[in-house]
């Protein structure tokens, strides 16, 4: 099988570098970037950590398409030859490694850092919230990001408009607004009202589509959206 | 809060993606789909709009301008509904809806003629 897989360094061009590699069955990209690394070119710079599709470091757009390569089959790939880059929207650091800051700054631009508030204390020490209760059954699937950055990545409107923070800031932002032992809630609303962060997403869902832990960014910008709305007319919480 | 946030990693090489490559569109959503149809159709209507507006007899010219208006008002309507909190998992099934209550609404349309 040929894997185009894309080169750049620092001061170098970049380029699509071909290899070939024998699939075996039940290979992965990742398998495969590694075998490479290990036999035939150590230059190879890509990330990883867990293996089995849990940390969301191996990221990466495979044919096109926003992947942990970790769990990727090539059998399940088209046959001709996979390209495989970086993701989108990150500055490069090498290779297929980027720079994952500009989501925490973009988490940190929205505010979305919890603030103790007054409920977040109770007789026995930090306030819990129950698994069975309403208000975490609203949050339960999207507190589960990884932050990979795929949703980041796939979003066309993080490529049109750089102010605007990407699905995976905002999908935090509402869990936080939906924890009532957080303190910020009008700050943060604030910060959400501002131009360019609300109103930009189309819900076209690609964020959705890629997304490894099966969380809906577009529901929670909706939902973000509907309590700003709400909110102009006076009604619904912060 | 209208100035423009600071931006940090201008400068640093970053790959986009190239909305003219084949790779980019190969596994397009549904989503995404609908919302760019939308926009084609709204870009259509303007030039339909206009010729209506020169010929309103010419019947090829109302067929364009029904179909268009179909097309992107019932998009709409899809975009609205999820908006007010339909999961956005039921975007292909919208997405089909929007299609197909279309096509069905303006052969209803074309076979009534109204005048
Ligand atoms: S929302 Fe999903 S795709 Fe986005 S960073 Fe979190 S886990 Fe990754
Ligand atoms: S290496 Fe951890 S998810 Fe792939």
């Amino acid at each position: 099988m040929v894997l185009k897989v894309f080169r750049w360094s620092p001061g170098s061009r970049e380029r699509l570098q071909k290899y070939w590699v024998k699939a075996r069955q039940g290979m992965t990209v990742l398998d495969a970037l590694v075998e490479l690394q290990r036999n035939s070119d150590a230059t190879l710079a890509f990330r990883y950590a867990c293996r089995v599709g849990m940390c969301g470091s191996c990221a990466m757009v495979v044919n096109g398409r926003e992947r942990w390569a970790c769990r990727t089959l090539l059998s399940n790939l088209a046959r001709g030859p996979v390209t495989v880059r970086p993701l989108y929207q990150f500055p490069l650091i090498r290779d297929l490694v980027v720079d994952m800051a500009p989501i925490k700054n973009k988490m940190l631009e929205m505010k979305a850092v919890f603030v103790p508030g007054r409920r977040a204390m109770d007789g026995d020490g930090f306030a819990q919230i129950g698994s069975r209760t309403r208000e975490r059954r609203a949050i339960d699937a999207a507190i589960e990001c990884i932050g990979c950055g795929m949703c980041v990545s796939a979003c066309t409107m993080v490529s049109h408009d750089p102010n605007f923070p990407g699905p995976a800031a905002l999908n935090r932002v509402f869990t936080l607004q939906r924890d009532s032992r957080d303190g910020a809630h009008a700050d943060r609303s604030q910060a959400v009202l501002a131009e360019d962060v609300l109103t930009r997403c189309h819900g076209q869902a690609n964020c959705t589509a890629v997304c490894p832990m099966e969380i809906s960014p577009t529901d929670s910008i909706l939902a973000l959206r509907r309590r700003a709305v709400l909110r102009l007319f006076g009604i619904g919480p912060r | 809060m209208s100035a423009r946030r600071a931006e940090p990693f201008r400068g640093r090489k970053m790959l986009t993606r190239r909305m003219g490559s084949g790779e980019a569109w190969r596994d397009t959503k549904v989503g995404m789909w609908a919302w760019l149809l939308q926009r084609v159709a709204a870009i259509g209507l303007v030039a339909v709009i206009a010729a209506h507006l020169k010929n309103p007899f010419a019947r090829p010219v109302q067929a364009a301008l029904l179909a268009l208006v179909l097309f992107h008002g019932l998009l709409g309507v899809r975009t609205i509904l999820l908006d007010f909190g339909l999961p956005a998992r039921w975007h292909r099934l919208l997405f089909l809806l929007a299609l197909l209550v279309g096509v069905a609404a303006f052969a209803a349309f074309w076979r009534w003629r109204w005048y």
